[in-house]
């Protein structure tokens, strides 16, 4: 049977600004329980008392975790499951990766990863195998990860994945959002046998959000505070992403890119099965697991 | 029997760069730095990303008892190296009388001391059948006299004659010693704010990381005695032989202090 949305639960990765934050109050505000995850605990307390003082009687909590440390990734699942466990459905439904950062400079994480790719398209890869048996455990698990419209137009730098040598702030941020329309469209492939499950890839626009302000400087920073006044709304991006996660039917084969609430053929690049399963076995490496071992 | 590649400083921005581009070329590692839960992730995903064996042992270059019990893990393991890369090093920006003498001590123990008294454990350890690398990481203030950072430059220009020196000793061993001597990088946000209050200049001599460390690599393997990562900076180390070393400090002085000025400023 399905369930009405007031006896879902959602979790919201980066939800303590710009589209996560539009996405988390939006989702609380139609009764779902919201699980957002931020960086900073204060902010997360900030937000959390905001979105309540706004909606009223909402449900939503708020976990902190740094996405760029595979340990914290780790950390968080487990908690993550503490909660489902105490609610009594013990499962989640909708798994929003949202989070997402930008970088100037070439910046090294814990794990010996850049930071762009460890954010961007690991940390949903590794939180989406951890978070797999709650999808799993509802009758049609969602998993939402916010890609952008720049990957059309570039590829995966087999050869130095980690932009290690020739580091490019654009281009790492474009191959992390082509990663994660790769990695959308192998979840569907690889959970199609054994789990109801659909992942889907949305595309928010250009959306007046400070992303291209955290990490930069110079230029970048410059063009992007010129570029995000043209921007729509992040609550108007994040309506788009809500009506992917409460739509009941969704083929996600034919469907897996989303833009304003309609399927759009993602990049020519993206659609290829080989690139997505060569990907898929780095990342694999890269986050130290088996999907295997998570019946994948 | 199996020899390893052993970084000090390796969960730094450059010790970690260096780390990387050893085990993406398949070798195996041996690491360590202050902390040994950084040391642990990283050699976790190192071992696991590039399929290679990573051993860590956390250890206090400016602590003589942690140093002893590192060296005592190296021989109870039995442990073999081919490649020493020394880059543990440290700095603390700012005029010399505002240092506490325990930040003066520091400096000298680990960039100085501890840089030796690993070269010479490791050395005794390394795999006979093998040539020895050997890279110290200096830097490009050790070709000046360099206020504000008189200290550091010191000490690198310490570890610069001693690569120098030290290269010629074991050349009949099969030894080579490479002394890297980079400009500023973007390792932390310091360095980052660093090098963004210098405006375009610091953005001209700042190179990446990833690509120091893999040209650096490959300097070492063909045996160079120095490696400067980038034109600019190998044209700056001709200014320093052009020019009187009084009249540069000189001139590095008038150039940190306003950079220092800008530097409040934004702060």
């Amino acid at each position: 049977m399905e369930k009405t949305e007031k006896q879902k639960t959602a979790v919201v990765t980066g939800a303590t600004s710009g589209i996560g934050l539009a996405i988390a109050s939006e989702l609380a505000a139609k009764g779902i329980n919201v699980i957002g995850i931020g960086r900073d605990s204060e902010l997360c307390k900030k937000v959390k008392n905001n979105i309540e003082s706004l909606y009223g009687d909402v449900r939503i909590e708020y976990l902190t975790a740094d996405l760029s440390k595979l340990s914290h990734i780790r950390q968080l699942s487990s908690n993550i499951k503490n909660m489902a466990n105490s609610e009594d459905d013990k499962s989640i439904d909708i798994l929003i990766n949202n989070a997402a950062t930008v970088s100037s400079w070439f910046v090294g994480t814990e794990d010996g990863l850049e930071l762009q790719f460890a954010v961007n398209h690991l940390a949903p890869f590794l939180l989406t195998h951890e978070l797999l048996p709650l999808l799993a455990a509802c009758s049609q698990g969602r998993v939402i990860t916010v890609s952008s419209s720049s990957h059309y137009r570039t590829r995966i730098r087999w050869n130095d994945i980690l932009m290690r040598k020739n580091y490019n702030c654009l281009k790492a941020y474009k191959q992390s959002k082509l990663a994660n329309v790769l990695f959308t469209a192998e979840l569907n492939r690889r959970s199609e046998s054994n789990m109801n499950l659909i992942a889907l890839a949305a595309d928010p626009g250009l959306v007046n959000t400070n992303i291209g302000l955290k990490g930069t400087s110079g230029i970048v920073r410059w063009v992007w505070k010129k570029r995000s006044k043209k921007g729509v709304n992040p609550k108007k991006a994040a309506q788009s992403i809500v009506y992917l996660a409460l739509t009941p039917d969704i083929n996600r084969f034919n469907e897996i890119y989303w833009k304003d609430c309609k399927p759009k053929r993602p990049g020519r690049y993206a659609q290829k099965e080989d690139n997505a399963s060569k990907l898929w076995k780095i990342s694999e490496k890269m986050c130290g697991i088996k999907s295997a071992d998570y019946g994948l | 029997m199996k020899s390893f590649v052993c970084i000090t400083g390796a969960t730094g921005g450059l010790g970690k760069a260096f780390a990387v581009e050893c085990a993406s070329r398949g070798w195996n590692l041996f690491l360590t730095d202050l902390s040994g839960k950084n040391l642990e992730n990283l050699s976790r995903g190192l071992a696991s990303t590039y399929d290679i064996e990573a051993l860590y042992y956390p250890c206090d270059l400016a602590n003589d008892g942690s140093q002893k019990d590192f060296f005592a893990y190296i021989q109870k393991e039995k442990l073999e190296f081919d490649i020493l890369i020394n880059v543990a090093g440290l700095d603390f920006e700012g005029f010399f009388t505002e240092r506490t003498p325990q930040q003066i001590r520091t400096i000298t123990r680990v960039n100085i001391e501890g840089n030796l008294e690993m070269t010479y454990a490791i050395l005794k350890a390394r795999d006979k059948e093998k040539p020895f690398r050997i890279i110290n990481v200096s830097s490009l203030a050790a070709f000046y006299p360099m206020p504000i950072k008189a200290m550091y430059s010191a000490s690198k220009r310490f570890l610069l004659n001693f690569s120098m020196a030290l290269r010629e000793e074991l050349r009949p061993a099969g030894v080579t010693v490479t002394a890297l001597c980079p400009a500023g990088m973007p390792t932390t946000e310091g360095c980052r704010q660093s090098i963004e209050s210098q405006g375009f200049a610091g953005r001209l001599t700042t190179k990446n990381v990833g690509y120091v460390a893999s040209k650096t690599i490959d300097h070492a393997l063909k045996g160079h005695a120095v490696y400067i990562p980038g034109l600019l900076n190998r044209m700056l180390r001709f200014v320093g032989f052009m020019f009187p070393s009084g009249l540069l400090a000189r001139a590095i002085c008038e150039r940190w202090k306003s950079t220092r000025k800008r530097k409040e400023a934004i702060l």
